[in-house]
């Protein structure tokens, strides 16, 4: 029950708990108060009443003696008076004067009735009427007055006879009288003043012989034995007999329960000002809280609250122009972060990149829709380097792996498209700071780079073929040169021959044949060279000796180089180590920086090409001493088709392209240049740890 | 919301005017008492009814008396009895044995059952009224006024007081239960008293003619209970005149008119002690538990001036017992 009390209360909204506790506040005071009061009043009361009791209820039993002795001295009076011959007279004198008698005898020494005179009845009596009881006649006998026992008449009446001897003619005879009790409670119960309060007598047995409440005189049981009465009582030592006076504990009780329900009257007018008093306490202290509480769940349903106005400065007020002001700005944050939202989802459904979130089991738990096209919506439970790479292990240079890694696992990925062609993915992985556990704590951002890479493909091959349209004529002189030596001893062989020339020996004809077969394999040396430059082929690793590619780089540019007098010098170490890569793709780069500083220097120019290892890089310099680059062009020389060479020299593809393929290389390119003094370009390439040892 | 705080105060408005009822115990309706009487000779029982029960504490505002008069007409009295029993009262009071035997008739006939106190009936048990003076049974109860028992007390005190009467003319209505067994009393006790008795039946039209006809010096007339003696109290008391003889009636009013001597209770302290009844019933009381009552006084009354007319001399012996109407003229006891 206590446990329900509590558990409905604490369920209660605020107000109604303000109201609860007002309304207990107002109450146990008032009715402790008042049952102090009534507790001890109602003991005083009930003593007093005890005591008036017992004081009213001493006169009365000595009223009731009384009415007996005057009825005595009145029948002792009689009998005087009769023997004057007025005895008839006398006796309904003496019915006038008291109504209790009912009847007056005088019986003879035999005890039967000589003379009646009744109230009710003919005066007459029967032959030979008897008027004692056995007992009474006994006591008449020996007593100077004799009571008989409590008898009922006719009607049920309780009467008893009392009886005194007189001695006439010498015998005792005696006069008596029939007294109706009721007739004496009657009496005696309009002296008193209380009257809530009732009489009654009680005989030597305890059977009630007469009571001021006619009915309550024959029931079998007047009272119940749990009756709640203040009651005194007094024995009458004559008659044996005992005299109760009971009052109900309800009248006895009535000024004292008035008083009380007066009080409760009060209580409850107090209770019910107590209780409008604590619900406008309850409202006024709860009013705020429940704005507060409509102003939250608005929030919480994103609605806009109403801003809480209360013309309050108290902690109540501030709260409430705190809510406002943080209403107002949460408002605001939550229109930016759908701003945001907005525009990021935009972003992740537009971009041309799949996105995927992974915990860091390598669950994926979201992807967006471009993801899902490219995997063909396979099962997401897979972890992602299933599902993205088609792994069965964890990818050893990933973030998610190794967390300690500083790179973002930037790595290419190959697989098959819907038609079977094969599709190039960039894949990079970028941890999630804010991350909740569990729900994708890195990014995965993949780009699709086939069609970027087949480009790059297609500019490298054109400014190949640039490279080598440029070079065309040099490369034309360059094997004619040999060409021309070979027809010059093939005819003068064929000459000599034909005239059988007799100093044509073996050892000459040896001397011509290895002259053309010299200049033959130097041509099929520059055409294969040549052959090799312009191959179109995809990124192909293999072992990269840096010196012979920079060697070959030169053979390819060596008859322009001469062409334009310039002077080359190269400081290439033989201690480099091996790089790991596209060497084809290498030589590009180099032939290009070359011809870049070809056509940047003067005739009879400068030209040196340097190698070194430097911080775990391989450093490639070209310089020159040309012309030099404004420094306003600078910033855009790697810029795709941006040119300084007039028409048909260039493409503006070539530092494009380098830059592009010292990227694939993990490397850097870096040009210096003071204009009119020259240009610098670095190329660093890193090596590989593994490589290096 | 609100509607919880306007229950909640509407709540206590309600308990705020149920307790103020409860403790100033207001009665807007009165308690309906139905009175039924004969005749308005019997006005005055309720009289002393309304003064006991104001003296019980009672407010007049408390009670509504729903009275219906027969006025001496028995046809009419089953009318009125129908209309009371309409109006549906607590309880009723009667006002004699006729009105009590009629509404007897009537709630037995119409299965009502309304508590009945009876304000003054000769003998009950033996009309049938009731089972036992002890408990009552039914639905009634009241007052025995003993009347019929003292039929007899009334010869003997007649014959007492007028020693010289030697015929005694007993008037009784026959058509009445009380009455004739009144008579019957009034025989027995005159064959205890050896005194001849003339019964004169007073249903009888002619028995004025009758008592004219025969009324002789020396005899003495003794009226017995009954409702229309009740009505004919002044034409026997001008009998009575005409031919100079000594009479008892019954009440005190009979005397007022003329009758020489009364004896039993007065009709206005049976009404006022019918009224401790009407209380206890109204407390919650059955009528079946509460025994009938006898009077609380017997009156004992005594017309000096129709002594004189009369000139005839009374016992002294027992006139110590009489109450004496008109003292100024004749000197009280």
């Amino acid at each position: 029950m206590d446990g329900k009390i509590r558990n409905w209360l604490s369920s209660q909204p605020i107000r109604i708990k303000v109201l609860v506790f007002g309304i207990i506040m107002s109450i146990i005071p008032l009715l402790l108060t008042s049952y102090y009061y009534y507790s001890n009043v109602k003991a005083d009361l009930e003593n007093r009443i005890l005591a008036n009791q017992k004081l009213v209820i001493q006169n009365l039993s000595s009223e009731i003696e009384l009415e007996f002795n005057q009825t005595f001295r009145q029948l002792q009076m009689a009998t005087t008076l009769k023997q004057q011959g007025k005895q008839q007279s006398i006796f309904y004198d003496l019915l006038q004067q008291n109504e209790s008698i009912e009847e007056i005898v005088i019986t003879d020494d035999a005890g039967y009735i000589q003379k009646k005179v009744s109230r009710y009845n003919l005066n007459i009596p029967l032959k030979n009427e008897k008027w004692f009881s056995d007992s009474f006649w006994s006591d008449f006998q020996s007593k100077s007055k004799t009571y008989g026992k409590v008898e009922f008449n006719q009607f049920g009446q309780p009467i008893v006879k009392v009886m005194i001897p007189f001695i006439e003619d010498g015998k005792q005879k005696g006069i008596g009288a029939i007294i109706q009790l009721q007739k004496i409670i009657g009496k005696i119960s309009s002296l008193r003043q209380e009257d809530s309060s009732y009489l009654y007598l009680l005989d030597k047995d305890g059977k009630v012989i007469a009571h001021q409440d006619y009915s309550q005189l024959w029931k079998k049981h007047p009272y119940p034995a749990d009756r709640d009465v203040l009651g005194v009582q007094t024995k009458i030592s004559d008659l044996g007999w005992t005299l109760v006076m009971e009052q109900p504990a309800s009248t006895a009780y009535e000024p004292i329960n008035h008083m009380f329900r007066n009080g409760l009257y009060v209580a409850a007018i107090a209770t019910i000002i107590v209780s409008l008093i604590s619900v406008y306490a309850g409202l006024y202290f709860t009013t705020p809280i429940i704005y507060l509480e409509k102003g939250m769940n608005n929030l919480k349903t994103g609605r806009k609250p109403a801003p809480i106005l209360l013309n309050r400065q108290d902690e109540l007020g501030k709260l409430a122009e705190s809510f406002n002001e943080m209403s107002s700005e949460l408002q605001e944050k939550s229109l930016r972060l759908e701003q945001e939202k907005e525009r990021l989802s935009v972003v992740v459904d537009g971009i041309e990149a799949g996105l995927a979130l992974v915990t860091k089991d390598y669950k994926v738990t979201w992807m967006n829709p471009l993801l899902q096209i490219w995997i063909h919506n396979q099962d997401v439970h897979l972890p992602c380097f299933t599902l993205l790479g088609g792994k069965k292990e964890a990818c050893e240079d990933c973030p998610i792996t190794c967390p300690e890694l500083d790179a973002n696992g930037n790595s290419i990925m190959k697989t098959k498209g819907e038609n079977g062609e094969e599709r190039i993915f960039n894949h990079r992985v970028f941890p999630l700071n804010h991350a909740m556990n569990g729900e994708g704590e890195f990014l995965i951002v993949i780009e699709d780079i086939t069609e970027q890479k087949q480009i790059e493909e297609k500019m490298i091959q054109t400014d190949k073929l640039t490279a080598l349209g440029l070079m065309a004529s040099s490369f034309a002189h360059e094997v004619n040169n040999p060409l021309a030596t070979i027809n010059v001893f093939a005819e003068d062989l064929i000459d000599r021959l034909e005239q059988k020339d007799t100093e044509l020996d073996e050892e000459e004809m040896a001397l011509y044949l290895a002259k053309i077969k010299e200049n033959t394999e130097r041509c099929k040396r520059i055409t294969s060279n040549l052959l090799n430059f312009s191959r179109k082929s995809n990124w192909t690793v293999t072992h990269i000796d840096v010196n012979e590619t920079i060697t070959n780089s030169i053979h390819l540019v060596e008859s322009t180089l001469k062409k334009k007098q310039i002077k080359l010098t190269t400081e290439l170490p033989h201690d480099l180590p091996v790089l790991f890569g596209d060497s084809l793709k290498m030589m590009q780069v180099i032939v290009n920086l070359i011809n870049n500083a070809i056509d940047a220097v003067e005739k009879a120019g400068q030209l040196m090409i340097t190698a070194k290892v430097e911080q775990n890089s391989v450093c490639i310099q070209v310089i020159d001493n040309g012309y030099g680059i404004a420094p306003e062009v600078l910033g855009k020389i790697f810029d795709p088709f941006y040119t300084t060479k007039p028409v048909g020299k260039g493409t503006g593809l070539g530092l494009s392209v380098c830059y592009g393929i010292i990227e694939e290389f993990g490397g850097t390119i870096q040009v210096e240049s003071i204009e009119a003094a020259g240009t610098t370009v670095t190329v660093r390439i890193p090596i590989k740890k593994s490589e290096w040892e | 919301m609100k509607t919880k705080w306007y229950f909640f105060i509407l709540i206590i408005i309600i308990v705020s005017v149920l307790l103020n009822n409860f403790i100033n115990h207001r009665e807007d309706t009165p308690t309906k008492i139905g009175v039924i009487m004969m005749g308005n000779s019997r006005v005055e029982k309720l009289t002393g009814l309304k003064k006991g029960i104001r003296e019980l504490g009672y407010k007049e505002d408390a009670i509504e008396y729903v009275v219906k008069n027969a006025l001496d007409n028995e046809k009419t009295l089953n009318e009125k009895i129908d209309e009371l029993i309409k109006e549906k009262p607590a309880l009723i009071v009667t006002m004699g044995g006729i009105e009590t035997l009629a509404l007897k008739e009537k709630m037995e006939e119409q299965k009502v059952k309304i508590p009945v106190v009876f304000a003054g009936v000769a003998a009950p048990k033996e009309i049938g009224i009731i089972k036992d003076y002890r408990s009552p049974g039914g639905f009634f109860t009241g007052i025995n006024n003993y009347h019929t028992s003292l039929s007899g007390k009334r010869l003997e005190l007649l014959h007492q007081l007028v020693p010289s009467a030697k015929r005694f003319f007993v008037l009784y209505d026959k058509e009445n239960k009380v009455s004739v067994l009144s008579l019957e009393n009034t025989i027995d006790a005159a064959k205890s008293l050896a005194l001849p008795v003339i019964p004169v039946n007073i249903s009888d039209p002619k028995f004025t003619e009758f008592l004219s006809g025969n009324i002789q010096q020396d005899d003495a007339l003794l009226m017995v209970p009954g409702f229309r003696m009740e009505s004919l109290t002044e034409k026997i008391a001008k009998i009575i005149k005409e031919n100079k003889i000594p009479a008892m009636g019954v009440y005190g009013n009979e005397v007022e008119e003329g009758i020489l001597a009364s004896y039993g209770s007065s009709f206005e302290e049976q009404g006022y002690q019918a009224a401790r009844y009407v209380s206890r019933i109204l407390q919650g009381n059955s009528p079946a538990d509460l025994p009938v009552e006898l009077p609380d006084t017997i009156h004992f009354f005594i017309n000096t001036k129709v002594k004189d007319e009369l000139g005839i001399e009374l016992n002294s012996e027992i006139t110590n017992l009489a109450e004496f109407i008109k003292p100024d003229r004749e000197g009280a006891k």
